[in-house]
């Protein structure tokens, strides 16, 4: 048998083929043609043709069948770079310019696409093999048209008759087959799960959605194999998943895996958590030949999980300070009362005082509460014009609420007892202000008037060291408690804007 | 009644001044000196960093969002024992402290005082 040898000149062969012939790079630009494919489709100058798309060259004019034909075209070249197998159209309308006036021409062709793969495996050309069928066409159609069965020549009724009719129930079945592909592939693409499609025992990305894309950080998969494309996930043992799966032929199923694909600019990798399944594909004969891949990141459900867990970690060591802040009033209010009466009633209203700003807090989701709000709440149980509120709103962070909820408290149940509101005529005047804009400063004041004579306590009790350790320990602030003769006022300011990231000065 | 811990300076690590003021009290009643109490974790550093007498250390893991450990390491550093307060669980500890002295919150008066007398080695007598 006589082998092509180098002595042989292919270049030359091609060009002076009575066959047409073209070839198109992967992104369907024109890379070279023969003379014979120049005079089939009518250009004279193979610079017309050099480089440029094909579709920008040859439109198939504005005709009805105009969007079919170069679809169908296309999707011929779209599977050949897709598959890395020829494709063949039996038969194609596709209009041609017909002259210098622009016109289009109805011509048939039928054509054979050829991928051309360089030493190392990669699709860098597509042949084209096609033929001009129009006279045959048009005479077969003349023959069908004609009321009576109608034999042009012994030719035409092996041709034109049989040859072609064959040929279009071929191209018929191809049509259909190549829509069920590729509705079957708009379904993969669509799905919300990711799908892919890997083939060989190196599991070569054949197919891939969007959803597989995202998680692949969108990488370029196409004709990679795993391990080309995604390199990092060796070391996660997936190559060696789907080793397995292809070596033994045994589905393989993931919950809640951990992929880490490295970005691009370099830092944290992206991190997604994957519900999957590797399921093995084999051919007629059984033999495993690739691999599906199909699964759901399932990142949102995980992360959300985990928050779950640190809520009810947070919820807990809440609840546990709670308890050691109402066994601190406890203890301290016990300190203060010998008589268990008295006890028990200072012991309840700090609790209700505290349980007060919870429920502020908890109408918000524990974002916060408003200044006005929490002086209200404390000082509900006077008459409105003896407690004058006087401020703008002030939404304070839950720590610091809970804080001022204890504090307007302490200051309430003191006006009661020995201050203002012990006394019918006595009010108590509540004025703040936010200074500073940028750091922004809560000042306010409460000052008493018209109750009993002032005494200045001769110790410092409970509530009156709950004020102050509050104000400086908890809201890094100053306070200023003064028993004038006129009546007792406290002057408190501090930070709105501290949050959590200062320290307070203790 | 008898004061092993008497005279004793004791740094108090705690965010919560209610919480804060029941230990001072609970420390005061036992004879020891409070230092602080201190709500906040670079403060407790800087104290731990200045002040040379510190016998002994109560520190709440949590403090105002940030975790004491910084502070327990400089401690250990200069070998002063502490106890852990925390209102997470049992688990609530890294790896890296797990078998340290703890007290759960809310604790009592003598929860606080058997876990600082173990930790100083001192003798209930």
């Amino acid at each position: 048998m006589h082998e092509i040898g180098s002595d042989i000149d292919l270049a030359a062969a091609f060009a002076a083929s009575p066959n047409p012939y073209m070839l198109l790079t992967p992104d369907l630009r024109y890379a070279g043609m023969n003379q014979a494919y120049m005079q089939a489709v009518g250009v004279a100058k193979r610079e017309d043709l050099i480089g440029k798309p094909i579709f920008d060259v040859f439109t198939a004019g504005d005709g009805a069948e105009a969007p079919e034909s170069v679809r169908l075209l296309r999707a011929s070249f779209e599977k050949v770079l897709d598959t890395g197998q020829p494709d063949h159209i039996a038969l194609i309308r596709y209009a041609m310019p017909s002259g210098p006036d622009g016109a289009f021409e109805d011509r048939y062709w039928s054509a054979t696409h050829t991928p051309v793969k360089n030493s190392s495996g990669e699709l860098t050309y597509i042949l084209q093999h096609t033929s001009d069928v129009t006279e045959l066409e048009l005479l077969r159609r003349q023959a069908g048209a004609a009321e009576r069965p109608f034999v042009v020549s012994a030719l035409d009724a092996i041709i034109g008759g049989d040859l072609l009719k064959r040929a279009r129930i071929v191209q018929e079945d191809n049509r259909r087959l190549e829509i069920e592909r590729s509705r079957l592939v708009e379904m993969f693409m669509q799905a919300p799960g990711f799908v892919a499609v890997l083939s060989g025992p190196n599991h070569q990305f054949q197919l891939f959605n969007e959803a597989y894309r995202r998680i692949a950080a969108y990488r370029d998969l196409k004709g990679k194999t795993v391990e080309e494309a995604l390199p990092e996930v060796r070391d996660q043992g997936f190559i060696d998943m789907l080793d397995s799966v292809y070596q033994t032929g045994e589905p393989f199923q993931g919950r809640n895996v951990l992929v880490q694909i490295a970005r691009p600019e370099g830092g944290a990798p992206i991190e997604s958590y994957l519900d999957f399944i590797y399921q093995p594909i084999r051919d007629d004969s059984g033999s495993v030949v690739g691999i599906f891949v199909q699964g759901f990141d399932v990142s949102d459900a995980v992360l959300s999980a985990e928050r779950q867990r640190l809520m009810i970690d947070e919820l807990n060591h809440r609840v546990k300070n709670t308890l050691a802040t109402v066994q601190s009033i406890a203890m301290q209010t016990a300190r203060s009362h010998q008589d268990p009466q008295t006890f028990a009633e200072s012991f309840q209203s700090r609790l209700v005082a505290l349980s007060h700003t919870h429920d502020l807090l908890t109408r918000s989701h524990w974002e916060g509460a408003d200044l006005r709000d929490i002086l209200q709440h404390e000082t509900v149980v006077h008459d409105e014009h003896r407690v004058v509120l006087n401020g703008p709103a002030v939404p304070l962070e839950p720590a610091a609420a809970l804080s001022l909820g204890m504090i307007f408290h302490e200051l309430a149940t003191n006006a009661a007892k020995y201050g203002a509101l012990a006394h019918e005529q006595g009010r108590v005047f509540i004025d703040w202000s936010v200074a500073n804009q940028n750091d922004r400063t809560l000042t306010l004041v409460w000052r008493e008037e018209g109750g009993p004579p002032v005494v200045v306590p001769d110790r410092r009790g409970f509530g009156t060291r709950l004020i102050e350790r509050n104000i400086r320990h908890d809201l890094a602030g100053v306070v200023n408690l003064r028993y004038l003769t006129s009546g007792f006022t406290a002057e408190i300011s501090f930070p709105l804007d501290r949050g959590r990231q200062f320290e307070p000065t203790a | 009644m008898n004061q092993p811990l008497d005279g004793r300076r004791i740094l108090v690590v705690e965010d919560e001044s209610l919480v804060a003021m029941l230990i001072e009290t609970i420390l005061e009643d036992m004879g020891c000196h409070t230092i602080g109490p201190i709500a906040g974790v670079d403060e407790a550093l800087r104290t731990v960093a200045e002040d040379l007498k510190i016998d002994g250390a109560l520190l709440d893991v949590n403090v105002a969002g940030r975790e004491v450990f910084p502070v327990a390491e400089a401690l250990k550093a200069r070998n002063v024992p502490f106890v852990f307060s925390t209102g997470y669980g049992e688990g609530g500890l890294p790896e890296h402290w797990r078998g340290q002295s703890t007290i759960q919150k809310p604790f009592t008066e003598q929860t606080i005082r058997d876990a600082l007398m173990k930790a100083l080695g001192v003798a209930n007598v």
